[in-house]
C-alpha cells in the first residue's frame, strides 16, 4: 500500500530516545524507594564497607565531627575509585578484555546472588513467608545465573537484559543507602566532583579510557544499559547498529587484600570480600561502564563521561539522528547509559525516601531535569561529558531545600 | 490474500536470508509467518545464529535452570507460535517449554505442600527447613 508516512520530527525521535532512557532510570529509582520504605525498619544496620573505613558515624557525635568523618570517608572512597580506574585503564591498555569480562561476570553473579539473596531474606523474615531453603536456593540460583547470562551474552532478549541491569542497579543502590547519612551525602557530592575531574581533565582516567577505546575503535564490554534503538519507518537501510555511547564508567576496585581486615566477618561479607569489583570493560565506545562492586567494600563507581560516538570513529553527537534524518539514513542507534548513573541517582532518591516522600518527589524531578540538561549539553558540546554532576547537584540542592523549607513551613503552619 | 501468504511463507522458509535487513516480502505483505525467530524481530538473531543459541539454552537448562528454559521460550516465541516455521529451531524450543512446565508443576506442588502442610505434615523438620529459621541459624541476615 502506497502511503506517505509523515516524516518523524526531531521531537519525535529525540523524545522517544530520551523516554527510552528515562523509563528505566525512573523504574530503578522507584524500586529503590519501594525497598527503602518497606525495609526501613532495619535502620539499625550499620554497614562496614570501604566507604566507612575512616569513620563510623554514631548519632552522639556533633555535627562538625560527623561532617569531618563523612569527608574522610568520601575521600578514602574516591581515592579507591581513582586507583581502580587507573588499574582498569591499565588492563584495557594491555588488552586483557577477557579477564575483565570474566571478572565482571563474576561480580554480577555475586551482586545478584548474594545481595539479591540478602534482600530476599529480609523480605522473608519481615513477612514470614513459609518458603523452604531448597526452593529458595533453587530460585536464587536460577535468578543469578540467568542474570549473568543475560548481561554478558550479547544476544539475549533485550527486555531480559534491560530488566536485569535495572535490578543490578537497584540492588547496589539499596546497599549504598545503608551507609550512614552524612557519609552518603558527602559521598555523592564527592563522586560528582570526581566524575567532573576524571572526564574533563586531560589526565583524568576516564578520559584516558575513552581516548584509548576510541583510538582502537573497540567496544567497551561494560555493564551498560542500552536502550532499544528507535527505528524509523522511512529508513531504507535496516536497523543500523550504532555505537552511541554515553559513557559512565564505574569502576570498582579489586581491593580484597586491603579491605578484608575491615570487614565484619560474616558469611556474606566474606564472600563479598572475595568478590571483586567488577570492572566493566570498556570496549571502544566509551559507554557507561558499570562496575558492580561487591557492594560494601567495593563499589567504586566512577561516572564516566557522556559520550555519543558514532561507529565510524568520529565523535558523534546525540543528535546524530538529526543529521542522518536529513540524509535519509537509518535512525539512531541505541543510547547507552552506564549503570553507575542508575545507581547513584537511585541512592540519592533512596536517601531522600528515608526522610519523607516530599523530598523523593523533589529529588526525582531534579534528577530528571539534570539528566535532560546533561543531554542538551552533550548535544551542544559534542564531547565527553560527565553525567553525574548536574543531576547530583540539583538533587542535593532540592533535597536540602525541601527538607529545611518543609520543616520551617510546617512549624509556621502549626 | 492466501496466495500472498503462502508466497510469504515459502519465501520465509526457503530464503531466511539473514543478510538482508528487510527481506522483500515482509514490508508489503501482512505475512503470518515470521521472518525473525526471536521476539526482538530485526534487532534479534537471524535463523542461523539462533540455532546455536537455542541449543545452548536448552542444554544449560538441564543444570537445574528451568528459568533458562522459560527465557528460551520467551525469546523464541515466534517459533512456538507459528507451528510450521523454523523447523530446525522448533524441537528445542518445544522441549524447553515442556521442561519448564514439568519443572514448574513439580516445584509449585512442592512449595504448596510445604507452605500449607506446615508442621502437621512434616513434624519438626518443617522448622528445620523453613527459610527464616535457616537464615537465623546461619546468621545470614546479621550482615554488617
Amino acid at each position: 500500500m502506497a502511503q506517505t508516512q509523515r516524516p518523524k520530527t526531531l521531537l519525535d525521535s529525540l523524545g522517544e530516545e530520551i523516554i527510552r532512557i528515562l523509563t528505566p532510570v525512573s523504574i530503578c529509582m522507584f524500586l529503590v524507594v519501594l525497598l527503602v520504605s518497606i525495609l526501613n525498619s532495619s535502620s539499625s544496620l550499620s554497614v562496614t564497607s570501604i566507604a566507612t573505613i575512616a569513620y563510623s558515624e554514631t548519632s552522639s557525635d556533633s555535627s562538625w565531627d560527623k561532617f569531618l568523618g563523612a569527608l574522610l570517608n568520601s575521600l578514602a572512597f574516591v581515592a579507591v575509585v581513582t586507583v581502580a580506574t587507573f588499574i582498569l585503564v591499565l588492563f584495557f591498555y594491555l588488552r586483557c578484555t577477557k579477564f575483565l569480562k570474566i571478572y565482571m561476570g563474576f561480580s554480577s553473579f555475586v551482586v545478584l546472588g548474594f545481595m539479591g539473596g540478602e534482600i530476599a531474606l529480609f523480605f522473608i523474615e519481615k513477612f514470614s513467608v513459609p518458603i523452604d531453603c531448597i526452593t529458595f536456593l533453587v530460585l536464587l540460583f536460577n535468578f543469578a545465573v540467568v542474570g549473568v547470562l543475560a548481561v554478558f551474552m550479547s544476544k539475549m532478549a533485550i527486555i531480559v537484559t534491560q530488566g536485569y541491569l535495572v535490578l543490578i542497579g537497584m540492588l547496589v543502590a539499596y546497599w549504598f543507602t545503608l551507609l550512614p547519612e552524612w557519609t552518603t551525602w558527602v559521598l555523592l557530592v564527592a563522586l560528582a566532583l570526581y566524575d567532573l575531574a576524571a572526564v574533563l581533565l586531560p589526565v583524568g582516567p576516564l578520559r584516558l579510557l575513552v581516548e584509548l577505546a576510541m583510538s582502537r575503535d573497540e567496544d567497551i564490554p561494560a555493564l551498560v544499559y542500552e536502550a532499544r534503538p528507535v527505528t524509523h519507518h522511512d529508513s531504507a537501510s535496516g536497523p543500523v547498529q550504532r555505537r552511541i555511547w554515553r559513557g559512565r564508567q564505574n569502576v570498582t576496585l579489586d581491593s580484597e587484600d586491603n579491605l578484608s581486615s575491615n570487614i565484619n566477618v560474616n558469611v556474606v561479607s566474606d564472600l563479598s570480600s572475595t568478590a571483586n569489583i567488577v570492572q566493566a570493560n570498556h570496549s571502544g565506545t566509551r559507554m557507561a561502564r558499570v562496575e558492580e562492586g561487591q557492594v560494601s567494600e567495593r563499589d567504586a563507581e566512577l561516572s564516566a563521561p557522556l559520550i555519543d560516538r558514532r561507529m565510524d570513529g568520529q565523535d558523534g553527537v546525540l543528535a546524530e539522528s538529526l543529521m542522518l534524518e536529513g540524509m535519509g539514513l537509518g535512525s539512531s542507534g541505541a543510547i547507552k547509559l552506564g549503570l553507575g548513573d542508575f545507581i547513584f541517582y537511585s541512592v540519592l532518591v533512596g536517601r531522600a525516601a528515608m526522610y519523607d516522600f516530599m523530598t523523593v518527589y523533589a529529588c526525582y524531578l531534579a534528577i530528571v531535569a539534570g539528566l535532560g540538561i546533561t543531554l542538551m549539553l552533550l548535544a551542544l558540546y559534542q564531547k565527553a561529558l560527565p553525567a553525574l554532576p548536574v543531576s547530583i547537584a540539583l538533587g542535593v540542592l532540592f533535597y536540602f531545600l525541601t527538607r529545611f523549607l518543609l520543616e520551617v513551613s510546617l512549624y509556621n503552619v502549626l | 490474500m492466501e496466495v500472498s501468504q503462502s508466497q510469504a511463507s515459502t519465501n520465509a522458509t526457503q530464503n531466511p536470508n539473514p543478510n538482508n535487513n528487510y527481506p522483500s516480502n515482509s514490508n508489503s505483505i501482512l505475512s503470518s509467518t515470521p521472518v525473525w525467530p526471536t521476539i526482538d524481530g530485526p534487532l534479534g538473531l537471524s535463523e542461523e545464529e539462533s540455532l546455536s543459541y537455542v541449543r545452548r539454552f536448552y542444554k544449560f537448562g538441564y543444570a537445574l535452570l528451568p528459568f533458562l528454559w522459560a527465557v528460551n521460550c520467551f525469546y523464541f516465541w515466534p517459533v512456538l507460535r507459528h507451528s510450521r516455521s523454523f523447523p530446525r529451531l522448533r524441537p528445542y524450543v518445544v522441549a524447553s517449554a515442556i521442561g519448564f512446565s514439568v519443572f514448574s508443576v513439580l516445584l509449585c506442588s512442592w512449595v504448596l505442600t510445604f507452605a500449607l502442610g506446615g508442621e502437621q505434615l512434616f513434624g519438626p523438620t518443617w522448622d528445620q527447613l523453613v527459610m527464616y529459621n535457616v537464615a537465623d541459624r546461619l546468621g545470614l541476615t546479621g550482615w554488617s
